[in-house]
């Protein structure tokens, strides 16, 4: 596979504030790469950084192997659907898709021709003449795609394009935007903060954090081995425990020394232990590896989400088994559900429940605060 | 969008920022500098303070006479009478910006070509008009005789200046207040209603505090102009009431620039620091 | 909307638009008055479209108003576009308090500042007029500025800022990309910063007043230069052509507006779209073009192409073709061109008094052939140095001039003065309401019967004249007392006087709204030919009174004596001095005129008899009554005192 796109040793700073610390990032052709963190992670800067609308104060970046890094937006083979869509009020469905044909000068015929193929494909024949502004949100973001799509750019760059949709018309987009990157075969750079929408529709994802990358990887690398605990925590539900590698394969943490899979640590290191709450079974107090006290328990449909208080710990576990509140329960924890990571700056700051709800709206705050900036 | 549009930026900006500076602050300074000079160009304070302590004895409704500061006087009467203009245009225009921000869109906008219309009439030839309608055998009175009644005398007298005033500004007040007033989101009305306002809680404590921003600028547009015409006066005050607007081209027709300098340099910083407060209050408000 | 809104919208659109019917009316009057109603007619609307002058300050006004408005439009939009865009707090914050202080300045202290300013570069770099066109379109543009950014800005905050960023993603430079889309975008914004600028441009006269020079008059000017004479109904005529114009174009863009749907459907919307489209571009473009041709159009009937001379007289004090009179300026280009076989235009410019007319030249702001001030004017203007000494060898119709007009104290050797007009102050009273027996001498102007009923003066020398006459003082004197016993005549004259008038008196006189006052003695026919029926004026001369004479002069920054001194030659012609003193109604100093038959006839025996009574004595009794000039210390004391008078 090719390199499209290379960032190398980006940073950035506004006002003396640093959003991307020193980040580099290679993007292959025809694959759908994510960009994933919470607000302020730097992922919307990296990407008006290839889009052109920043520059870099620092780093270069590469198109095709060339320094891209000073020409500006428009004459960059990198289209954007921006978050709001962008759509221009002013002018109707087909001359919003039609805009960077006539930018372009390319001939009548071919405009009706080019234009009538991207309505196809994002199935709006038929809209041409309508206002864009008369379009409901799904209609109006296919419309977005359409025209950034009717170049055929090198690189499509998604700004949170499903943000403002609901989460119905958002799981159809997400198979459609799959669909549409499969079948022009052009690079997607998704950007993104929920996680769930990055693991179902990304060949990669990057999880960025405090302006630098946490980790690259396939969805299910992310998934499975996370390497700090700020991505295990971001990607999923985790609960994240400190613990000490005695030897390889073997990891003592909550008081208990557990058999695991992972090796290659340090003789009594410290590390982060992750345990995932699907992973962790439920038995009769006196079989399990661990026992605790059943705190809360809500039932979500698919299973229940309860919280155990284990030596103050609070852990989560997704069961589809019914136990009560303020029931003694036992754990059994597999050696291939427990993930082993370094110690990190983020070791200790997630993965204990206790905190479940405030955690939750620190969340939502921050997203609210996101959307005010931008 | 940022670096590499600095250029055109400075470039669109540079025309206004010239003309700005040339046309707008420096005039500033030059009636600063005609007030604090005499007819040499040589400096003095004696036009200021003349504004301050030159004195005239007036004679009272009841035949007593008694010393007054002219200036002050005249000053305090224009404020006097822009002030009570102004008041009774928020009065009257607040009601009318509030109708029609709750008509139809198409009433609306029927309604503000309505108002907009006679600002397009000379002013001078409207406030003529009014010479017509309010003089003592004018239409006013005619057709208050015709209905038997007893007809009014209001040209000469405070009341027709303050109608001048009024009729000439009223379209500068409804139209902040009325922007900014349809703007607002009806469903705020409806929450507080849902939370117990009754129909005057809701216009003290939401659509008051939330249309202040209109409310004040269209204060500045009434309040401004008011204070300082000397035609409206001059017409329906009968030639009896003596502005401040009048004493500065009274002083520039008499030739006396300096003078009309110092009292324009008066009247502008005592405006700037009641818009600076004014301003202020206003942002206070927003903020709470 | 409910019952009691609808109420209370009518009445405030009946206070609207009161006075807007009120003029509608009058513009009909068959006679002069703007007070009492005498039939309808379409006499002014003819007249309007025959004076000369007043459409030229029409088209002066459009001119300032279309490329005030334009420019601003264009440099404010741009201006908000740069603001927008700042970064730094700090410059933000200065912009915007900059952008403030045309607005919360009394347009008063725009003006005055302005004024000051040019005035004093212009003395800076020796310019021989420093007010002009540019000047005012300056201050106009200024003060038209921040109402376009105020209507831009919130547009470019409101609009999304991924808007620009998309279309330069999509192959746009920034320069494109703001024409082809922010620009739209904004658009509503500028519209209404273009019609708001365009509007206050159009209806301003404060900051013109101060700001305006050298024969350029706009329509706001001109009326108020009009408050000697009188306005009359052919300003309404205009006023209710302006309103019809505006009122077919507002309902022809509403109409426009209504056609094309609100909400598009989504069945059929192609067809009724894209015709509503293309019809709202067409009227754009004829709305446009119209605009822009008319511009050119005016622009280029406004250039100067011959050599001009710059009039600079009263208001209303020139024969100028209305109400079928013969067009004394118009005259003069056709007669300069066939005597000396050149052409030649006349700039002819108002003023509303010799105080006004003084102001102006004196400021060095303007520039001036031939000016007409009064007899005490001249003098003062004479001594110094602001008139140039005639070459009368260029005016040969001088030998016209009585003798009893020459050698006057305002010029005793005849250097720089050609009379023009004279007149005398005289009492109008009104016989259906004052006895006859009160009458003959000032007291009945401090009658107390006829309280409430008197007019008096809005202007200081004429009022204190009429104490100092009733009083036996001299007007001229030099003794501040003097000066004081006549305020205190005036102070006790004050709670009869119903109001301090110029123009106003005819309007009241003629009504009946007043029945005293005193006034020149011309005018007292134009007031004759339109009062009511009930009401009978009459006029008498006390036996002490103003004497005055306006005279034309070539003041000491004419730019072109000879032809000047043509024009004053022309002006003491039979044809258009007649013509004059018939329009004015004052008496004239011309024997061409006071020995013609058929001049004596066109006035009548009473107008006779008023405006020549003792022909004879003229001169002394000129040189006793007139007005001399007064020390500038005194001037400045006897404005204090009129002030004093006025507070009270």
């Amino acid at each position: 596979m090719r390199k499209i796109i290379e960032l190398k040793n980006i940073s950035k700073a506004f006002d003396g504030e640093t959003v991307l610390d020193h980040i580099s990032l290679d993007i292959y052709d025809n694959e759908f790469i994510t960009l994933l963190g919470p607000s302020g992670c730097g992922k919307t800067t990296t990407l008006r950084i290839i889009a052109g609308f920043e520059q870099p104060d620092e780093g270069d970046v590469l198109f095709l192997g060339e320094d891209i890094a000073s020409l500006p937006p428009h004459k960059r083979n990198v289209n954007t659907v921006f978050q709001r869509y962008a759509l221009f009020p002013h002018l109707n469905v087909f001359e919003n898709i039609a805009f960077p044909l006539r930018e372009k000068h390319v001939p009548h015929e071919e405009i009706n021709g080019k234009v009538e193929e991207m309505l196809k494909l994002v199935a709006l024949t038929g809209f041409e003449k309508r206002s864009v502004t008369s379009l409901s949100g799904g209609q109006q973001q296919r419309v977005a795609i359409a025209r950034a799509l009717v170049g055929h750019p090198k690189v499509l760059l998604l700004d949170e394009p499903l943000a403002a949709l609901d989460l119905k018309l958002r799981k159809d987009m997400q198979q459609e935007l799959k669909g549409i990157q499969k079948a022009t075969g052009i690079t997607f750079v998704f950007v993104t903060h929920d996680q769930e929408e990055a693991l179902s529709m990304s060949d990669t994802v990057v999880v960025m954090s405090e302006g630098k990358i946490q980790q690259i990887g396939t969805p299910i690398d992310i998934y499975n081995e996370p390497q700090n605990a700020f991505v295990a925590d971001f990607i999923g539900e985790s609960n994240i425990l400190n613990g000490v590698m005695i030897e390889d394969q073997k990891v003592r943490f909550s008081g208990h020394v557990f058999d695991c899979v992972d090796g290659g640590f340090g003789k009594n290191e410290a590390v982060d232990v992750v345990v995932r709450p699907e992973d962790v079974d439920i038995v009769p107090e006196e079989k399990g590896h661990l026992r605790g006290v059943v705190s809360s328990v809500t039932f979500l449909g698919v299973h229940y989400e309860i919280i155990v208080d284990i030596n103050n710990f609070k852990w989560m576990i997704q069961t589809t088994d019914f136990v009560d509140v303020d029931e003694h329960i036992g754990l059994y924890i597999e050696p291939d559900a427990i993930h082993i990571m370094k110690k990190s700056k983020y070791s200790g700051m997630f993965g204990d429940y206790s905190s479940f709800s405030n955690e939750f709206d620190e969340l939502s705050d921050a997203e609210a605060v996101e959307d005010e900036s931008l | 969008m940022k670096k590499n549009n600095t250029l055109l930026q400075r470039l669109v900006i540079a025309p206004y920022s010239f003309w700005a500076l040339l046309f707008i602050v420096v005039p500033l300074f030059f009636v600063a500098y005609y007030a604090f000079t005499d007819s040499g160009f040589h400096f003095t304070t004696e036009n200021i303070t003349r504004f301050f302590t030159a004195r005239s004895s007036i004679t009272g409704d009841d035949g007593t006479v008694r010393e007054v500061y002219t200036y002050l006087l005249i000053f305090w009467r224009s404020l006097k009478l822009a002030l009570i203009s102004t008041v009774i245009c928020l009065l009257l225009g607040y009601p009318i910006a509030y109708i029609l921000s709750r008509a139809s869109d198409r009433t609306q906008k029927i309604l503000i070509t309505l108002i907009m219309i006679p600002m397009w009439m000379n002013f001078l030839i409207r406030t003529y008009a009014w010479m017509t309608i309010l003089q003592d055998t004018g239409i006013l009175n005619g057709l208050l005789k015709s209905v038997g009644l007893r007809p009014l005398h209001i040209i000469g007298t405070e009341t027709a200046v303050v109608i001048g005033m009024v009729y000439d500004y009223f379209p500068y007040m409804i139209l902040p207040i009325y922007s900014v007033m349809a703007k607002m989101d009806i469903k705020l009305l409806e929450a507080a209603r849902d939370l117990g306002c009754n129909s005057f809680g809701v216009l003290r404590r939401v659509i008051f505090p939330l249309s202040l921003p209109g409310v004040i600028s269209g204060i500045t547009m009434v309040l401004i102009p008011s204070i300082s015409t000397f035609y409206i006066s001059q017409k329906l005050g009968n030639g009896k009431f003596y502005l401040i607007g009048d004493a500065i081209e009274g002083q520039y027709v008499a030739n006396n620039l300096h003078f009309a300098a110092a009292i324009a340099f008066i009247l502008m910083i005592v405006l700037l620091v009641c818009m600076a407060f004014m301003q202020r209050y206003a942002n206070s408000k927003a903020v709470a | 909307m409910k019952p009691a809104a609808k109420i209370y919208t009518a009445v405030i659109l009946l206070f609207l638009f009161a006075p807007i019917v009120i003029l509608l009316v009058f513009s009909f009057n068959a006679s002069k008055s703007l007070s009492v109603m005498s039939g309808s007619s379409l006499y002014w609307y003819r007249e309007l479209f025959r004076d000369a002058e007043t459409l030229g300050a029409v088209r002066n006004t459009l001119l300032l108003a279309i490329s005030a408005a334009l420019i601003s439009t264009v440099m404010g939009t741009a201006a908000a576009v740069g603001i927008h865009r700042l970064r730094s707090k700090y410059l933000r914050a200065a912009m915007d308090t900059v952008t403030n202080i045309p607005m919360i300045n009394p347009d008063i202290i725009t003006g005055i500042s302005l004024m000051l300013m040019f005035v004093f570069v212009g003395r800076l770099f020796g310019a021989a007029t420093s007010l002009n066109f540019a000047t005012i379109l300056i201050a106009h543009i200024t003060f038209c500025l921040p109402y376009v950014i105020l209507q831009v800005l919130p547009k470019l905050q409101q609009m999304d800022t991924s808007l620009p960023e998309a279309a330069m993603d999509l192959g746009c430079t920034p320069m494109r990309a703001f024409l082809k889309v922010e620009i739209p975008e904004i658009m509503p914004g500028i519209v209404t910063g273009l019609i708001m600028a365009f509007t206050l441009s159009l209806d301003d006269f404060v900051i013109s007043y101060f700001t305006s020079g050298n024969g350029f008059e706009t329509l706001p000017i001109r009326i108020y230069n009009m408050t000697k004479k009188t306005v009359t109904p052919k300003m309404y005529a205009l006023s209710t052509i302006i309103f019809f114009v505006i009122l077919a174009l507002l309902i022809m863009s509403n109409l426009i507006d209504t056609a094309a749907p609100v909400v598009e459907k989504p069945t059929r919307e192609r067809k009724i779209r894209t015709a509503a489209q293309k019809r709202r571009i067409r009227l754009a473009g004829a709305i446009g073009a119209v605009l822009a041709v008319s511009f050119i159009v005016v622009m280029i009937a406004g250039a100067p192409k011959k050599p001009v001379l710059n009039v600079y007289n009263w208001g209303e004090y020139i024969s100028d073709g209305s109400e079928d009179s013969f067009n004394a300026i118009k005259g003069f280009e056709t007669w300069y061109e066939e005597n000396y076989g050149s052409p030649v235009e006349i700039n002819y410019s108002t003023f509303a008094s010799n105080e006004d007319m003084y102001a102006k030249l004196s400021s060095g702001a303007v520039s001036y052939d031939v000016v007409i001030p009064s007899d005490y004017m001249i003098a003062r203007m004479a001594d110094e140095g602001m008139l140039l000494p005639l070459n009368f060898d260029n005016i040969p119709n001088y030998q016209y001039i009585g003798e009893n007009f020459r050698g006057l104290y305002y010029d005793p050797e005849d250097l720089y003065s050609v009379p023009y007009t004279y007149s005398f102050v005289g009492v109008i009273w009104d016989a259906n309401r004052v006895d006859e027996a009160d009458t003959g001498d000032w007291d009945l102007m401090w009658n107390s019967k006829y309280a409430g009923d008197i007019l008096q003066f809005n202007n200081s020398r004429d009022a204190f004249a009429t104490a100092q006459y009733k009083l036996g003082l001299d007007v001229n004197s030099a003794d501040r007392e003097d000066w004081n016993l006549a305020l205190q005549e005036l102070k006790l004259q004050q709670p009869l006087v119903k109001s301090y008038v110029m123009d106003e008196i005819y309007n009241m006189m003629e009504s009946g709204e007043a029945a005293i006052a005193a006034y020149y003695a011309g005018d007292y026919f134009t007031m004759l030919d339109a009062e009511a029926d009930d009401v009978d004026l009459r006029f008498y001369m006390p036996e002490q009174t103003n004497y005055f004479i306006d005279a034309m002069c070539i003041p000491s920054c004419c730019q072109n004596k000879e032809l000047a001194e043509a024009f004053i030659n022309y002006m003491l012609e039979e044809e258009p001095a007649i013509a004059n003193a018939e329009y004015i109604c004052y008496g004239c100093p011309n024997s061409l005129v006071y020995e013609s038959e058929e001049y004596a006839e066109d006035m009548g025996e009473e107008a006779m008899e008023i405006l020549y009574p003792d022909l004879e004595h003229f001169s002394e009794l000129y040189n006793s009554f007139a007005y001399r000039n007064l020390s500038p210390d005194m001037l400045g004391y006897v404005n204090s005192l009129w002030e004093e008078l006025k507070i009270n």
